[in-house]
């Protein structure tokens, strides 16, 4: 039996209104690569804030670290205590060195007034080594990878002796490559007997790289569980308490074309893109992050128009310098990151959703503000956006609610073609099938949707054809009735660039 | 520890070959600006500026700004001169005084910013505003002319035929590079401006640091102050109007970036240096003076412009996708 490293006993936390966590007990073991799953809202955040010093528990509960009850009143303390936290943001410093980075913070916590840069740049090289892994010190972290800089901040945790490192969705911006080079760092953090909390939302990097789970939901403890206990059905029904299938779509006949694209190219992004979008059709294009999915939809929208090639809305050729021009030809696009890139989230629900149609809500001179209404309250309605006030905040919806203001801000354009990219990333699995729901409802209406993602499920359950790009390319084309997720994640992996296969009869 | 790759390529660098072309241009139509002499003349009108502008450097690394310095340094000289006229005319007492008061009033900027967490240029305009106030109604815009001998005496020395005023400026320099380098002070002025969740995160008390950065931005306007009164041997409480856009655009042209986290004192010094040379060169060619600050706009909007524009192609070389 290993050593008990970290135990977490009877913790809860109440915010005002809300018990975030209710009575949470688990122990973390030396050397294990420990999961923490849960739906957005289960509690995880609270709970890694806990840990982190940066929250405090209600009274009642006790957290002990190698056999000894510890209090932290501050992320320092826990940090001290040997607990690092690896935040989505890393928590690096862009316009400094690796060196300063991973070192820095051993000259603080030894109060130096003059820092030894020799020590610096020592305790970085060792660290780097010790981790496997090839970084520039003295290169700026701002000039390197998202990877690297994850990498960075592992190092980081590394140097202060962390004995436990917990990774807050720690792959959720990585390539499949760079996936598999972060599963190495961290089988070799293990080998040092550290501890790594792995939080994340995707099952098969939990089932290929932890060795037991904790499972919480709506702040309450569901048991921890060895990695040969659980599949993914019966974790997903720890998580969500109900069962979710893939229902994979009928094959239907689709014949009016409404977006064609023929030999799409734009040097360094993608190459000799082709394919038709049919009237009420759900396209799906998937492929790994990186192979110039999100490009082509960009281009298409006129964000980054493409080199050369033909675009074809409704038979008639079009030329899309701006997103402007999509628009007006009935183009709407959600971006993958609505936070940053689809939402205005301190303006109202309101106002979000009509600022694609101010032009139409204008009277002789002001913005008429019943038909505003009308028009918020209108698509409120038609998209079930909850709670289904006008006028509140979009900082204070849920994921799935704000992803639905987003869809309905495009869809007050009248639109007729929806580009979605990751249509429900960072969204919690409840309100996941919900936006599945919308988007198959959508298309029953008529709309074509071409839908970029890379949750195979998602793909197979909602696609009428499934195209997979590789490398700029488009490698492969499928039906959703005569495929599997091997399948696909081989040509996304595999595929010939030269040729396209045809799985389509 | 900087590669020479990264010194080429850095934005000090090409601010540096600016310095040179517009200087060899300079020389070309009037010989005299390449004398000793000139140069000398010219570092130590500009002596001022150059202290200044290593306390906006850290300002401006930490993600700062300050407005009042211009406010600040008018009121230290007429404290300073005061205090030379009226109480004493020692020398190191009159240093003291000078660097006192700026502790103080950069203090009180450091104390609101950092305490209060009101925005450093909401702040310094306040503080600007009551500094000027206060000085109007002290000095009713009158000069002090009755500066003591001694005093003057201390302005005119040149060791190592070098005006003394500019080793003030060099060892103001050389100060705020120790500083910057070397203390977990001005590590945590960088740490701060490049990303302050991060800084706090890490154990950098955050506030201590920006109560010493408007401090220090202070003490280095106090210190500035004595040298200017060691110059002109007269204080005019009015000749600082619009002096710290002069500070904050040297700091610019350095290549310290108004965002935080970037900047360096060599680039200051360049930016200074630029300063100078415009406002001299442009004098010996004859050119009116409101060309200078024309050129100097102008340079400063090419050189963000370009940078801006560099980034942004840097940017896009990272999104490339292999493509077969």
């Amino acid at each position: 039996m290993q050593k008990v490293l970290l135990s977490v006993e009877n913790i809860s936390k109440t915010f005002p209104g809300v018990k975030a966590l209710d009575g949470i007990s688990f122990k973390v073991v030396e050397g294990e690569v420990h999961g923490l799953v849960g739906e957005n809202g289960a509690g995880k955040s609270t709970l890694i804030k806990i840990l982190a010093g940066v929250e405090q528990p209600d009274e009642g509960g006790r957290i002990v670290l190698e056999g000894k009850a510890v209090k932290f009143t501050s992320a320092l303390d826990s940090a001290k205590a040997g607990i690092s936290v690896i935040y989505q943001d890393f928590s690096l410093f862009p316009n400094l060195s690796v060196a300063e980075n991973i070192a820095i913070k051993d000259q603080i916590e030894k109060k130096k007034s003059v820092v030894n840069w020799r020590l610096i740049y020592s305790m970085a090289r060792r660290t780097i080594e010790k981790l496997g892994v090839e970084i520039d010190l003295d290169e700026q972290v701002g000039k390197l990878s998202v990877a690297k800089q994850q990498l960075v901040a592992i190092a980081r945790a590394l140097a202060h002796n962390a004995k436990l490192i917990i990774m807050d969705e720690p792959t959720s911006a990585l390539s499949k490559n760079e996936v598999e080079a972060l599963f190495k760092v961290i089988r070799s953090l293990k080998e040092e007997g550290i501890a790594v909390l792995f939080v994340s939302h995707k099952l098969e990097e939990l089932f290929e790289i932890t060795d037991r789970m904790t499972i919480l939901r709506d702040g309450k403890y569901m048991g921890t569980y060895k990695k040969e206990e659980l599949d993914e059905e019966r974790l997903i029904s720890l998580m969500v308490g109900r069962k979710i299938d893939i229902i994979r779509k009928e094959k239907k006949e689709f014949n009016e074309v409404v977006l064609e694209v023929k030999n799409l190219t734009k040097r360094g992004n993608f190459k000799d893109i082709t394919f038709k979008l049919h009237k009420g059709e759900i396209l799906g294009i998937t492929g790994l992050v990186g192979a110039g999915r999100t490009e082509v939809a960009q281009a298409i929208f006129g964000i980054e128009p493409a080199d050369s090639g033909e675009i074809y809305v409704e038979g008639r050729k079009v030329e899309i310098k701006s997103s402007e021009d999509a628009v007006k030809l009935g183009i709407a696009y959600v971006p993958e990151n609505r936070q940053t890139q689809g939402l205005i989230t301190r303006e109202s629900i309101k106002n979000n959703i009509v600022i694609t149609v101010l032009k139409r809500l204008v009277g002789r001179m002001l913005i008429n503000p019943k038909k505003k209404d009308e028009i918020a309250i209108d698509w409120i309605k038609k998209l079930n956006i909850k709670p289904p006030y006008p006028d509140m905040l979009v900082q204070n919806l849920s994921g799935g609610n704000q992803q639905r203001v987003v869809i309905a801000k495009w869809l007050a354009t009248n639109s007729k073609i929806l580009i979605i990219d990751e249509p429900t990333n960072g969204i919690d699995v409840g309100a996941k099938s919900e936006i599945h729901n919308l988007l198959k409802e959508l298309a029953s209406k008529g709309m074509a949707i071409l839908m970029i993602s890379s949750e195979l499920p998602e793909v197979l359950s909602l696609s009428d054809r499934i195209l997979v790009m590789r490398k700029g390319r488009i490698v492969a084309e499928f039906e959703p009735d005569n495929v599997t997720q091997e399948m696909i994640m081989n040509a996304a992996l595999l595929g010939n660039n030269s040729e396209r296969i045809n799985y389509t009869k | 520890m900087i590669r020479m790759k990264t010194i080429w390529k850095s934005k000090e660098m090409s601010m540096f070959l600016i310095l040179i072309i517009i200087s060899l241009i300079i020389t070309l139509k009037n010989p005299v600006f390449l004398s000793v002499e000139n140069i000398l003349d010219m570092l130590k009108s500009n002596v001022v500026l150059g202290i200044m502008a290593m306390g906006m450097l850290v300002v401006i690394i930490s993600g700062g700004i300050d407005v009042s310095v211009g406010a600040m340094i008018a009121a230290i000289t007429v404290i300073v001169g005061n205090f030379l006229v009226h109480i004493s005319n020692n020398i190191l007492l009159s240093f003291l005084v000078g660097g006192f008061a700026g502790i103080i009033m950069g203090g009180i900027n450091g104390l609101l910013v950092s305490m209060l967490e009101i925005p450093p240029i909401v702040v310094t305009l306040g503080t600007m505003s009551i500094i000027n106030g206060i000085m109007l109604y002290y000095t009713n815009g009158n000069w002090i002319n009755d500066i003591p001998n001694n005093f003057i005496n201390f302005g005119t020395k040149t060791p190592l035929g070098i005006p003394i005023q500019i080793y003030f400026f060099f060892g103001a320099a050389i100060l705020t590079w120790f500083i910057l380098k070397y203390t977990l002070f001005g590590r945590g002025v960088y740490a701060i401006g490049g990303n302050l969740l991060s800084a706090q995160r890490i154990g950098y008390n955050v506030k201590r640091i920006k109560l010493l950065v408007y401090t220090l931005m202070g003490f280095l306007t106090g210190i500035a102050a004595v040298v200017h009164t060691s110059i002109m041997k007269q204080v005019d409480p009015n000749a600082f109007t619009g002096f710290e856009l002069q500070v904050i655009g040297a700091v610019v042209l350095g290549g310290a970036n108004v965002a935080g986290g970037m900047g360096s004192v060599w680039g200051t010094i360049v930016g200074v240096l630029l300063m100078a040379v415009i406002n001299n060169g442009l004098i010996l060619m004859h050119i009116p003076t409101f060309w200078q600050r024309f050129i100097i706009g102008l340079i400063i909007v090419l050189a963000v412009s370009f940078d801006v524009i560099q980034r942004k192609r840097s940017e896009k070389q990272f999104v490339r996708v292999d493509v077969e």
